[in-house]
């Protein structure tokens, strides 16, 4: 309970207009903290769901790669230039910005970590990678404007926000697939 | 079993969210980013060139009746630029060199509107148009020295224009045209110059022939 009401009032606090509209001048900030935290937000509220519908959550989820799927598509859609640019000019696409990534990315990751084995984890983190990689080299290699409400420079920097993330998840994967953390347990 | 079967209902639940999310969030595949959008919405909708007060290099003022009958190949632009509007111009100067004369003036003008009044004074911009060998005449750089109806002007044609807080503004950049009844016909890659040119000279011929 106590952390469905964290993570109620970390998404109220996000959502109030002077914080979003702060947050989203600056591109990185939109993409690489707003959007984090309302996922984390989602994440912190999923508990008490989980705790009062357990059986909801194993006939639907069981083995986690639904919900997880669920993860990918809706941080994916995120991804796009189109979807920022929209959610700022529009108000109904910035309300679903902030239900999608939270009951839609931060619920079912919290429900559906656990469930993954390893492979399905390692999977995950290798198509994050790939993403971002991705995305981080479009940005910062794209030749035109891609959203119409940053400047190409934020583009840029926001692509380099990109490619560092991807460079932390392999060094992340590098650290587990070489050290044996049961010894440190 | 039975838990399988379950999983892939919500598998193929979770498949079909997001095929519609993706195809309602780019039109169909079709706009990845809000410029497309703006550009197809613009030729959906095809918006009229609202009645504002144009002041060109010479101190004219006129509205867009003043091209009544005519087609209108309009930029936008501000003369402080040093990234895009030259290049942006220098390309139009191609496409206008590409008009047969005999239209020049009478089927067709060109038209630079500058979103910095403040600044691109009728004086800057006389001096402006001779780098691109603009005439002042078929093909005229203006003004909109009214705030508000250069913002109306800007919204309608979707033109989005950023300050960076250094004196620059960003924006982006198209070639519009502007039919003889002063509504919006198409939007142009502003880099193909010889398929923009071709296409506004097949549009006169075909008026030409009528």
């Amino acid at each position: 309970m106590q952390q469905f009401i964290y993570g109620l009032l970390l998404l109220i606090a996000l959502a109030i207009p002077p914080i979003a509209h702060f947050m989203e001048s600056v591109m990185i900030i939109h993409m690489h903290m707003q959007m984090p935290m309302v996922v984390f937000a989602g994440f912190l509220m999923a508990r008490l769901f989980m705790d009062r519908f357990p059986r909801f959550f194993d006939k639907w989820n069981g083995n986690g790669v639904p919900g997880i799927l669920l993860f990918v598509i809706i941080v994916g859609f995120w991804t796009l230039p189109r979807s920022m640019d929209d959610a700022l000019t529009e108000q109904s696409v910035e309300v679903f910005k902030f239900v999608s990534l939270s009951l839609l990315a931060g619920f079912p990751l919290r429900d559906s970590w656990k469930r993954l084995n390893s492979l399905g984890k390692n999977i995950l983190f290798i198509f994050f990678t790939i993403l971002f990689l991705v995305v981080g080299w479009l940005y910062i290699d794209a030749p035109v404007q891609l959203c119409n409400n940053y400047l190409v420079i934020e583009q840029i920097t926001l692509g380099w926000g990109f490619l560092t993330t991807a460079i932390c998840i392999v060094i992340y994967l590098i650290y587990i697939t070489f050290t044996d953390r049961t010894k440190y347990e | 079993m039975i838990k399988n079967r379950h999983q892939v209902i919500s598998l193929l639940v979770v498949f079909v969210f997001g095929f519609v999310l993706f195809y309602t969030g780019t039109d169909g595949f079709r706009a990845f980013t809000a410029e497309t959008a703006r550009v197809n919405r613009l030729l959906d909708e095809k918006p009229k060139f609202p009645k504002i007060t144009l002041e060109d290099s010479k101190q004219r003022e006129y509205s867009i009746s003043e091209f009544k009958g005519k087609y209108v190949f309009i930029t936008f632009l501000y003369t402080s630029c040093t990234s895009v509007c030259p290049q942006l111009e220098m390309n139009m100067s191609k496409v206008y060199e590409q008009i047969p004369k005999k239209y020049l003036g009478k089927d067709i003008v060109f038209l630079s509107i500058s979103f910095d009044p403040s600044r691109d004074t009728p004086q800057t911009l006389e001096k402006y148009r001779t780098y691109f060998k603009s005439d002042g005449e078929t093909w005229r750089m203006a003004r909109v020295p009214d705030k508000n109806e250069l913002d109306a002007l800007l919204k309608e044609f979707g033109v989005t224009v950023i300050p960076d807080g250094y004196g620059n503004f960003t924006h982006n950049s198209a070639f519009y045209l502007v039919d003889p009844k002063g509504s919006l016909q198409d939007v142009m890659d502003y880099k193909k110059i010889d398929e923009a040119a071709d296409k506004v000279v097949k549009i006169l011929n075909q008026e030409a022939g009528e």
